[in-house]
């Protein structure tokens, strides 16, 4: 059970949260404009790397506020954790 | 007037100051009487310095916190969120009205974010004794050992897997508010809890 | 044979309070303060069970968490039994029944026994091998082998004890109550951090508690007067809580640690009652300090497995803390100095210890020399060869060791016994350790898995950090202490230490014996028997992993997790394949580190508490009227009512009937409701649904349906436009919470331009929807100042209402196809409310229907429910609902993908009707539907999704979904049941007032 620093609201327990899946993954302006092929590269197409992996979360049981979330998914470490919008702190 | 019915117990209790009262080894627990609660929502500047000229209060802006006057109290829910409820229960209807209204008209309206009346989404229970905290990390995650001595202090968590904002009103006390269609299922849990306190 | 072999001076057993107890029928007594395996042992009782495999006799080994043999049963009546308890954890209380495992018909006659002989038949992964073939024989062996397969008995009611939860945050846990621990807590606990010591014994102090040897002291005092004084000066820490009978089971990531507290096991029957049993503590620390201790490892020899062999520290425990002598002429088996200590201890009580054989070359450490002096017997370079006895150890066989140690040489002596107490050194407890994560190193100098990195903030110390010294405990857990909380604690400075050293180390796995190693029984898991032999043979048959060879002889794989075996499986593997022992790696240690009970894993998720429950505003009265409910979500919904035993299939044919014919009410408060305010909310609306929102006015609904980004059907529901930026969004009951946070993921993402603000409402409105050609009559009752004109109030709209001076809204939407209107108002009114249309219905039979009824009414009309008749894989043209896309639109949720190449195929399952060939025939939902039934395989083409009996249609209607079947209509299909095929014809999903004439009747 993780615990995971709300960017709004501080250090909570991992139960108060969802995970939401790769981040910086940007809904097509004009998705209209994509072949079938384009637009299944942003629909289907995730990383899920073993490493460092930068996710979207919610607070969804606190301020329901959705955020980014820098993830050693070998060994869970969280290295950082940043609002939408916000470059990622770490490469 | 129809009748007002409470979600936590089969009593009609119009003109009853709080129901349930339930004694256990330093723990009550009861019912608050319905309360005006509106949730608002909004970004701008001239959105908090409308509600704070309405209300004559100033919104919290720093997370898990609430600010308060002689009638209202507003709890930060989120950076764009509060919740807004009366201090203590005048005429029903009428007061609570105009001031909703009042908002409304200058908030909403004017297009400067939300006011939503949600004084029956959430059911208010107001929980005081010295073994509370012990009840409510019976079911709650979250770490009251600063919440517990700072005043005012607010947590959106989850108590016995239910949604759940906590208001210390008080050293020793607090009020809890629940959605309403989970409030008899968290009333009946926290009353059979109390038992092991 | 005298049965009392308790000695009198005892400090920690109170031998004025005598309880009695129950073992295997028999009643026996001990005292207060005993385990059942001291009070048995007092009692001169060491066969305590039969091993899993070959029914040997076994005793009790051990007096802790890694007790292997020592299994009982607990409790008399077996409904409520419990099994697989360790008796040297149970602690003895008035009243306690208790019995052996794995024997029949009993422990000292056990016909299972028999497998000891035919043992050279069973070797390693036995039921594997012999088992396998013929393979249609399974369903024979089967029988036989799960009737002695496991151990114990479960109980067959609900456990009736009572179990809790409980949080706990803290800035520093201790696990363990032993000298380092106590030092480490009482640091925290002085420098104001808040901290909690825990220690699964009923004391603490651990081992130092009953040290009192010449060869331990600290300054000046005996070490355990010194830990005494020291325990006495942890009560005055206010911010330290000490818990004992508290085992930490789970070490997780992010200093997440779960903890068993033992609250009325070791009451008496009649103080059990009403009390919690056992609580789980969820810690959240901030840093922790692991002082786990070490715990002592056996030998492995031939015979090694006979009852009254028992661990040498366990011996010294049992004389030392509960005054119980585990025999009267005891000899000790070693590598090490620890036995001396045992030696000592009985010497001192009086015990006769007749030898102290030890593998090792003549050492001398302070301890030893004291052995000696008190002229205990030391048999120098020399092994046990062998033991006697069948239930019970009666003397031991040994012999010199060669000088390389590979065999044994010279004399045999055979020396009588009825103790047997060994020693192989010790293992450092590090599974909590490697539980979160931590990575071990090896040490060579004696042979042990010591705590190396770590992610977590967190320590180990004492002999669970690999010190067995008790200056060197003292010494390095204080400097480590110090430097992992940043503190400077001098209260262990300078203190005058007398610690004996071991000198000289010595280790052999498996130890040699005159006899051929394939003719003897080296045990290593004891519970599970397996030897040294089937982990040599699962080398040769080639395993070369240690998980695999673990599998494959179950070694380390029973209820004691290998606690005592798995460091000399590891040693043997290594020997035998030719590795180092750090190279091999060691098998992964998972929670709980002890068994659970189930009760406590649960808590008090039982029984009403097993899960949430909502409730609607009116649930009472559903409750009043004998409703049938049916779980929607969390959601209790009113499912039918039942009138004069009705069944479901007529109560529903009725209620069905009603709402057609004059009137249905229906409880829709728990259709989630979202408030959405804003300017730009009809754009968000436009990109949320596949319709078009732009020109929806004030006061009017409409229906949408909203897709994922994959193009397929999410959820659908009314939207209502109450004023120029302000509407009020209705969700499926289930989709709810989910559609919320979808279009807040939507709002603070990707569109975070627009200016809307969503809040849910859904609990704030009770919601009654009256239908029926008379609902317009029964709504002007009950609010008579409306004008309820076709012309003022038609289809789709809303409008906002009094009822008794409290504000409503009233929409005219309808999910039945009949005229029909819904009151949203305030909850606390709504059941009021509920009443007055009930009361205002009465005249014109209003019938209040359940969930089931709507589903009917809205199936006769082809209404889709949306998690029904869709499963995430249906678009809105499977559906045939193109009319609800927009053309006009350029974008909405989902739109890309409703021209992907796999979405136009024309051959996707579509939604159409169904009609059965015989009306009378309904269809089983999730029936599967086929074209032709000849053919095999047989072509599954699509499935029903929905089926009823129309009462208004007086036959069966079914929606279903269909290979390309919007081209079948008109075709006849085929759905195979168990006893027989009913035929089907594809229809249009309306089956009902196909022209809408109803909705304004």
């Amino acid at each position: 059970m993780f615990l995971i620093n709300c960017p709004y609201c501080g250090e909570r327990d991992q139960s108060e949260f969802s995970a939401g899946g790769e981040a910086h993954i940007v809904r097509p302006k004009q998705p209209t404009e994509l072949s079938d092929n384009q637009w299944a590269e942003f629909l289907f197409m995730r990383k899920n790397i073993k490493g460092v992996q930068f996710e979207r979360w919610n607070h969804s049981h606190g301020c329901r506020k959705w955020f980014n979330m820098v993830r050693d998914t070998s060994n869970d470490k969280i290295h950082a954790v940043y609002k939408m919008g916000e470059k990622p702190p770490i490469k | 007037m129809p009748n007002w019915n409470s979600a936590i117990k089969k009593i009609d209790i119009n003109n009853v100051a709080s129901v349930n009262v339930k004694h256990h080894s330093e723990l009550f627990i009861s019912e608050v009487e319905p309360i005006m609660k509106l949730n608002v929502r909004g970004k701008s500047r001239d959105f908090l310095s409308m509600i704070g000229k309405i209300l004559n209060i100033i919104l919290p802006t720093e997370a898990n916190t609430s600010t308060t006057n002689e009638h209202i109290t507003a709890l930060w829910l989120s950076p764009d969120e509060w919740l807004l409820f009366k201090n203590n229960v005048t005429n029903r209807g009428t007061e609570e009205t105009i001031i909703e209204e009042n908002l409304y008209k200058n908030i909403s309206q004017k297009k400067l974010g939300s006011v939503t009346n949600v004084s029956d989404q959430f059911v208010m229970i107001n929980i005081q004794g010295q073994n509370l905290y012990e009840l409510l990390s019976s079911g709650c995650p979250f770490n009251f050992n600063d919440f517990k001595n700072k005043k005012g202090a607010v947590s959106q968590t989850l108590l016995n897997h239910t949604d759940v904002i906590i208001y210390n009103e008080e050293i020793n006390k607090i009020n809890l508010f629940v959605r309403r269609s989970f409030s008899a299922h968290l009333w009946s849990w926290m009353n059979d809890s109390a038992r092991f306190i | 044979m005298s049965k009392n072999l308790r000695i009198t001076n005892n400090r920690f057993i109170d031998q004025t309070s005598k309880i009695s107890f129950k073992f295997d029928g028999k009643t026996l007594y001990g005292f207060k303060g005993d385990t059942l395996a001291s009070a048995l042992l007092a009692n001169n009782i060491h066969l305590v069970g039969r091993s899993f495999k070959y029914h040997r006799p076994r005793g009790i080994m051990t007096c802790g968490s890694e007790e292997p043999n020592a299994i009982v049963q607990l409790g008399k009546d077996p409904s409520m039994t419990e099994p697989n308890t360790r008796a040297t954890e149970i602690e003895l209380y008035e009243g306690l029944e208790a019995s052996s495992q794995n024997c029949w018909p009993s422990v000292n006659f056990d016909i299972g026994a028999i497998n000891n002989f035919f043992s050279p038949l069973i070797p390693a992964a036995f039921y594997y091998k012999t088992f396998m073939w013929p393979a249609n024989f399974w369903k024979l062996y089967e029988y036989f082998i799960r009737k002695s397969a496991g151990l114990g008995k479960s109980p067959s009611q609900p456990d009736k004890d009572i179990y809790d939860h409980r949080y706990l945050h803290c800035d520093v846990l201790v696990v363990g109550g032993g000298i380092s621990g106590i030092m480490a807590a009482k640091t925290a606990a002085k420098n104001n951090l808040n901290t909690v010591l825990m220690d699964d014994k009923n004391t603490l102090g651990g081992t130092t508690l009953f040290q009192q040897n010449e060869c331990f002291k600290i300054n000046n005092s005996y070490s355990n007067e010194w830990i005494k004084k020291e325990i006495k000066t942890l009560n005055s820490f206010k911010n330290l809580t000490i818990k004992t009978r508290t085992s930490l089971a789970a070490y997780h990531s992010y200093n997440y640690l779960l903890a068993r507290e033992n609250l009325t096991d070791h009451l008496d029957l009649n103080e059990k009652k009403d009390k919690i049993r056992q609580r789980l503590w969820k810690i959240r620390a901030k840093k922790v300090i692991i002082a786990t201790g070490a715990m002592e490892r056996p030998l492995i020899f031939n015979n090694n497995d006979r009852p009254g062999i028992i661990l040498s520290s366990s011996i010294k425990k049992y004389i030392d803390y509960y005054g119980v002598k585990c025999g009267k002429k005891i000899s000790l088996f070693t590598n090490n100095d620890s036995a001396y200590e045992t030696a000592i201890s009985l010497n001192n009580s009086g015990v006769s210890v007749n030898s102290v054989v030890d593998i090792r070359d003549k050492t001398n450490s302070l301890i030893v020399k004291q052995a000696e002096k008190l002229g205990i017997k030391i048999h120098w370079k020399s092994s046990v060869v062998n033991t006697n006895g069948y239930k019970k150890i009666n003397s031991i066989e040994i012999m010199k060791l060669s000088d390389d140690n590979t065999a044994t040489v010279g004399k045999k002596i055979i020396e009588e016994c009825d103790c047997l107490g060994i020693s192989g050194g010790w293992t450092p407890r590090v599974h909590l350790f490697t539980q979160s994560g931590g990575k071990l190193k090896f040490r060579d100098e004696d042979n042990v898995f010591l705590p190396d990195k770590s992610e977590l903030d967190q320590i180990s110390i004492g002999s669970c950090n690999g010190d067995f010294e008790l200056d060197e405990v003292i010494k390095n857990s204080v400097k480590l202490t110090n430097n992992f909380l940043k503190v400077n604690n001098n209260d262990y400075e300078n203190l005058e230490i007398i610690s004996s050293k071991e000198i000289d180390k010595k280790n052999i796995w498996l130890l040699p014996s005159d006899i051929p190693l394939g003719k003897t029984k080296p045990f290593l898991d004891f519970q599970n028997d397996s030897t040294a032999n089937d982990v040599k043979l699962a080398l040769r048959e080639g395993f070369k992993s240690i998980e695999h060879v673990k599998r494959y002889t179950t070694t380390g794989m029973a209820t004691d997790q290998g606690k005592l075996s798995n460091m000399h499986a590891l040693g043997i593997i290594a020997e035998t394949a030719g590795v180092k022992m750090g190279e091999l790696g060691t098998t992964t240690f998972r929670p709980p580190y002890t068994p659970l009970t189930f009760g406590v894993i649960v808590g008090r998720n039982v029984g009403e508490f097993f899960d949430i429950t909502r409730k609607t505003p009116m649930h009472d009265w559903h409750v009043d009227k004998k409703a049938e409910f049916e779980n929607v979500g969390q959601w209790k919904r009113a499912w039918y009512y039942p009138i004069d035993n009705e069944n479901m299939h007529e109560a529903v044919q009725r209620e069905s009937k009603a709402a057609r014919d004059s009137a249905g009410i229906l409880d829709a408060s728990t259709l989630g409701k979202i408030d959405i305010q804003g300017s730009d909310v009809s754009e968000f609306l436009n990109r949320v649904y596949t319709n078009a929102w732009s020109k929806l006015e004030i006061g009017k609904c409409r229906y949408g349906l909203m897709l994922n980004e994959d193009g397929m059907v999410y959820d659908d529901g009314v939207t209502t436009r109450l004023s120029e930026n302000h509407y009020l969004m209705t969700t499926t009951t289930g989709g709810a919470a989910n559609v919320l946070s979808k279009l807040e993921d939507y709002l603070q993402t990707e569109w975070p331009e627009l200016d809307v603000y969503l809040t849910s409402v859904t609990d704030h409105y009770g919601t009654v929807s009256i239908c029926g050609p008379n609902s317009k009559k029964i709504l002007s009752k009950v609010i008579p100042d409306l004008d309820l004109s076709d012309k003022e109030f038609p289809h789709m709209s809303f409008k906002n209402a009094l009822i008794d001076n409290i504000k409503c809204r009233v929409m005219r939407i309808s999910f039945t196809g009949e005229l029909s209107y819904e009151i949203n108002i305030q909850s606390s009114y709504a059941k009021s409310v509920w009443e007055k249309c009930f009361d205002a219905g009465k005249k014109f039979n209003i019938t209040p229907y359940g969930t089931e009824t709507m589903h009917l009414l809205r199936a006769e009309k082809g209404f889709i429910i949306a998690g029904q008749d869709t499963d995430g894989t249906m678009t809105p043209v499977d559906l045939q609902m193109d009319w609800i896309i927009s053309k006009k639109k350029y974008d909405f949720i989902g739109k890309r993908s409703l021209y992907r190449s796999d979405t136009i195929r024309e051959d996707r399952k579509q939604l159409v009707g169904l009609l059965t060939e015989d009306p009378n025939e309904i269809l089983e939902e999730g029936a599967q539907i086929v074209g032709k039934t000849n053919k095999q395989p047989t072509e599954m083409l699509g499935h029903v999704t929905s089926s009823y009996f129309s009462p208004n249609l007086n036959k069966s209607i079914a929606l279903a979904v269909i290979r390309n079947g919007k081209k079948l209509k008109g075709q006849k299909m085929f759905v195979p049941m168990k006893n027989k095929t009913i035929s089907v014809t594809i229809t249009d999903t309306v089956f009902l007032d196909k022209e809408n004439k109803r909705l304004n009747a």
